[in-house]
């Protein structure tokens, strides 16, 4: 019988067996890197651009430029292109967002050519056919006004708001209305500036097939290199200062969406790794104090959570959670507790020794096999960062104190200047 | 192809391993065979809420949770009306960790009211969450008792009402775990970089003396064919109407599964499926439409979901949804078209082998239908469908009296 009392013997992690990204430039400019491995036969193909909404005049342009690139081309119809997709099942994912738009698709080996050469034709030679810009719009639009009856997506929206101001992409809260003013041409015109190969990259991932950098420099080579005219990007004012909360009334809510936080900084900044860390042990998993006080203790909640995300030119910290509507005064009180708990209460030995495992191990996983790494080292190119960043990270779990953690957190999560939302009652 | 190895403890313990050298990790997954259709009509939501309580500590191990995350692990679990499911991930070098904490909570769950009682609060909280204070958020709770009236299919895994988790006691809790969570009624598997005579090992050292209970032999009482069609309708504060409709067909080890599974892709799975190409795209009827299958190990049924234009009648819109479904009865389905959807099924399938936790809890899911192979037979089975299969097999499925609909709306359109 085997001692049930005493846990098995742990080792910990040594570290992340990187796969070596292999760089090559096309023609044209655009930055290609290859990371092989995987079992079975088939690879990622990641493209991302600039071109996220940060970079757009009027709400919705990015992302419907990117939503309806497969809307047509000048010799294929909508029908057509996802005819083709789908029988080739090529998992395909257009996705925009504050700072990117992100591309990517799966595809198995033996349908590689044909879908990268349907791949290349899409961001090549899109039409957007008013007519299908219309109905993505319109049934865009209906979703957006379910939207509105979530307390979760409410408190999300009206947060981004107080956080960047309602004139800063990253703040704006879209309207209907605005689902009605984008122009075919917005669209032409977008696409025409930021989609080139000189504001892209490219990742390529998996198990790939002989001849995988040939095919991929004579099907992306021939994306435009450079726009003809450059027009600027749009400049916005961010809003930096103050500290305000906002209630939304929902008298028919059974539980109100809680969102508390504040503005900071992205993942270049010299405390980012200290701060991941500090919040991981407040609300960034299942062992942290927020979970175990609010969900495991009280039963306020079926979850919380809290985050920082990196955004190219800012970031911000949250903590959210649903919580029954009778409790949501009481979430609140916990929620500034755990705050001030962070800022004051140094972690005991059994917090840090699993807060340092778990994440150690978190992080192994999250670089477990090409698509996973693919999907790590793009968050570095985003950032103009090398896989050094991610070397120091591990190094600061590895060294970091309790002390630090408080002093991180009365650096930087002190009540002046956090925001929040109650959508609810 | 997911190789695998098999060991059956003299317990009943089913235990499996597949190995992949390619991963530093080593990914867990233990099957209970158990789900929402095994609860008594009184006491439903109760698979759900104990698998909520074997995260609340056993007898050696007080806060599992916690020495998990000691071991760089991570862990989740879910239930469904036919199964529970417990998976964790952690480096290959902790694995014994997982042996111990699984095979503790196996052996001796630690009971407690005051546990009960929280996880009773966050299960009510997540009733609320995910389908109270959701828009369409009830539709299924709706839905189900529509569409079965007497197999347990007819309520969802988190349960008829609240009341049914508040009303459980500590008694209900002891009762549920003896009869079910015991060696015998259980598969383990692991998948990961790790030998198949280590994982044996550990089996028989951790698992090894934990006494076997009774095989969970269920004597469920099948679902009458049905006779008629059978509607509903519920006015909510929506924004826009959705119509639900649900055709019964057949269980996941008939041989007419996978016909009807691709018959569900060819209506609506990918942006050329003929639900979305024709109604959402062409005739602009709809801003969303679904259809899928509920893949339940019982008959289950084959769903086509869709939210109509305000500017079309409701009544009006679900006529067209029938008749591109019946359309399927009428006309074979090109060759290209149904190479189309059964590629998808060879590519999703595929995507998924490069994924250590996926494959363990495959494995378990299969080798509880009878053999873990049967998973490496997928693409073939699918393989082997004709058009006149789909045709037959759409014929079973698209009748009237084989229907029941829900109309989801606001009192502009649900009188």
């Amino acid at each position: 019988m085997p001692d049930r009392t005493q846990p098995p013997g742990k080792e910990l992690i040594a570290g992340i067996p990187y796969i070596k990204p292999l760089g090559a430039k096309l023609g044209n400019g655009l930055p290609v890197y290859f990371l092989e491995g995987g079992t079975e036969e088939f690879v990622k193909i990641d493209l991302v651009f600039f071109a996220g909404s940060y970079f757009q005049y009027k709400p919705l342009v990015s992302f419907a430029t990117t939503r309806l690139l497969r809307s047509g081309t000048n010799t294929k119809s909508r029908l057509e292109i996802s005819e083709l997709l789908d029988y080739y099942s090529a998992h395909l994912q257009l996705d925009a967002q504050k700072d990117i738009v992100s591309v990517s698709m799966y595809v198995l080996n033996k349908h590689l050519e044909p879908t990268l050469a349907l791949l290349a034709e899409i961001f090549q030679d899109p039409v957007f056919p008013e007519d299908e810009m219309r109905t993505f719009l319109k049934n865009q639009q209906k979703i957006h006004i379910i939207n509105q009856k979530k307390v979760e997506h409410l408190a999300r929206t009206y947060f981004a708001e107080l956080v960047y101001g309602e004139q800063h992409p990253y703040g704006y809260r879209l309207k209907p209305e605005n689902f009605d003013m984008v122009e075919r041409d917005d669209l032409l015109a977008f696409h025409r500036r930021w989609f080139t190969a000189a504001n892209a990259f490219c990742i390529v991932s998996g198990r790939m097939p002989e001849k995988m950098e040939k095919m991929i420099a004579g099907h992306l080579g021939s994306l435009v290199a450079q726009p003809d005219e450059a027009a600027k990007p749009p400049r916005f004012q961010m809003l930096t200062s103050g500290s305000r909360k906002v209630k939304l009334e929902m008298p028919e809510a059974l539980q109100s969406a809680i969102r508390i936080g504040k503005q900071l900084f992205n993942r270049t900044h010299p405390a980012f790794h200290r701060f991941k860390i500090a919040n991981a042990l407040l609300g960034g998993y299942f062992g942290s104090r927020l979970m175990q006080n609010i969900r495991q203790e009280k039963g306020y909640t079926y979850g919380i959570t809290s985050n920082i995300i990196s955004l190219v030119r800012s970031g911000y910290f949250f903590i959210a959670t649903q919580v029954g509507a009778d409790v949501s005064e009481a979430a609140r009180e916990e929620i500034y507790r755990e705050l001030k708990n962070l800022r004051e209460k140094p972690a005991t030995a059994d917090e840090m020794e699993s807060l340092k495992n778990y994440l150690a191990g978190s992080f192994l996983r999250s670089f477990d096999g090409p698509f996973a790494q693919a999907e790590r080292f793009k968050e570095l190119l985003v950032f103009g960062l090398d896989h050094s960043h991610y070397d120091e990270y591990l190094q600061t779990l590895k060294t970091i104190t309790p002390e630090l953690i408080m002093a991180t957190a009365a650096d930087y999560l002190n009540e002046d200047g956090m925001m929040e939302v109650v959508a609810g009652r | 192809m997911v190789k695998f190895q098999r060991h059956i403890l003299p317990n009943g313990l089913r235990v499996l391993v597949h190995r992949d050298e390619t991963t530093p990790l080593a990914a867990v997954n233990i099957l209970y065979d158990v789900g929402a259709r095994d609860e008594h009509s009184e006491r439903t939501g109760f698979a759900h809420l104990f698998e909520h309580l074997m995260f609340e500590g056993s007898a050696n191990v007080p806060r599992f949770d916690y020495e998990l995350q000691h071991a760089g692990g991570e862990n989740n679990a879910f239930t469904t009306n036919d199964i529970t499911n417990y998976y964790l991930s952690l480096p290959a070098q902790n694995l014994e960790t997982a042996f111990w904490l699984e095979s503790d909570r196996m052996m001796a769950l630690a009971f407690s009211p005051e546990k009960l009682l929280t996880q009773q609060n966050v299960v009510t909280e997540e009733y609320r969450q995910s389908y109270l204070n959701q828009p369409y958020g009830d539709a299924w709770l709706l839905m189900r008792p529509l569409a079965y009236d007497v197999h347990p299919y007819r309520w969802a895994t988190i349960g008829k009402d609240i009341s049914h988790i508040r009303d459980a006691t500590l008694q209900d809790v002891k009762d549920f775990f003896h009869t079910y969570y015991h060696p015998a009624n259980a598969i383990l598997t692991v998948s990961g970089n790790v030998e198949a005579s280590r994982v044996f090992e550990l089996a028989e050292k951790w698992f090894g003396d934990i006494h076997p209970g009774p095989v969970n032999s269920r004597k469920l009482p099948p679902e009458p064919r049905q006779s008629k069609e059978k509607r509903l309708s519920a006015k909510r504060d929506v924004p826009q109407h959705q119509i639900y409709m649900a055709f019964h067909m057949c269980a996941r080890n008939h041989p007419d599964f996978h016909a009807a599974d691709l018959i569900s892709d060819v209506l609506a799975n990918g942006e050329s499926s003929r639900l979305t190409a024709r109604l959402l795209h062409d005739q602009k009827v709809f801003s969303e439409i679904n259809a899928y299958i509920t893949g339940n190990l019982d008959p289950g049924l084959l769903v086509i979901a869709g939210k109509p234009h305000p500017e079309t009648d409701p009544e009006k819109a679900e006529d067209m949804l029938w008749k591109e479904a019946y359309d399927l009865v009428v006309n074979p389905l090109t060759e290209r078209e149904l190479q189309k959807v059964k590629n998808r099924v060879e590519a999703s399938q595929t995507y998924s082998e490069s994924n250590v936790m996926a494959k363990a809890m495959n494995l378990a899911y299969y080798e509880l239908q009878g053999d873990a192979d049967l998973y490496n037979q997928q693409i073939e089975n699918y393989q082997r469908v004709k058009a006149e299969d789909i045709q037959r097999v759409a014929a079973e499925i698209f009748r009237r009296d084989n229907l029941s609909v829900l109309h989801y709306g606001n009192t502009d359109t649900v009188k």
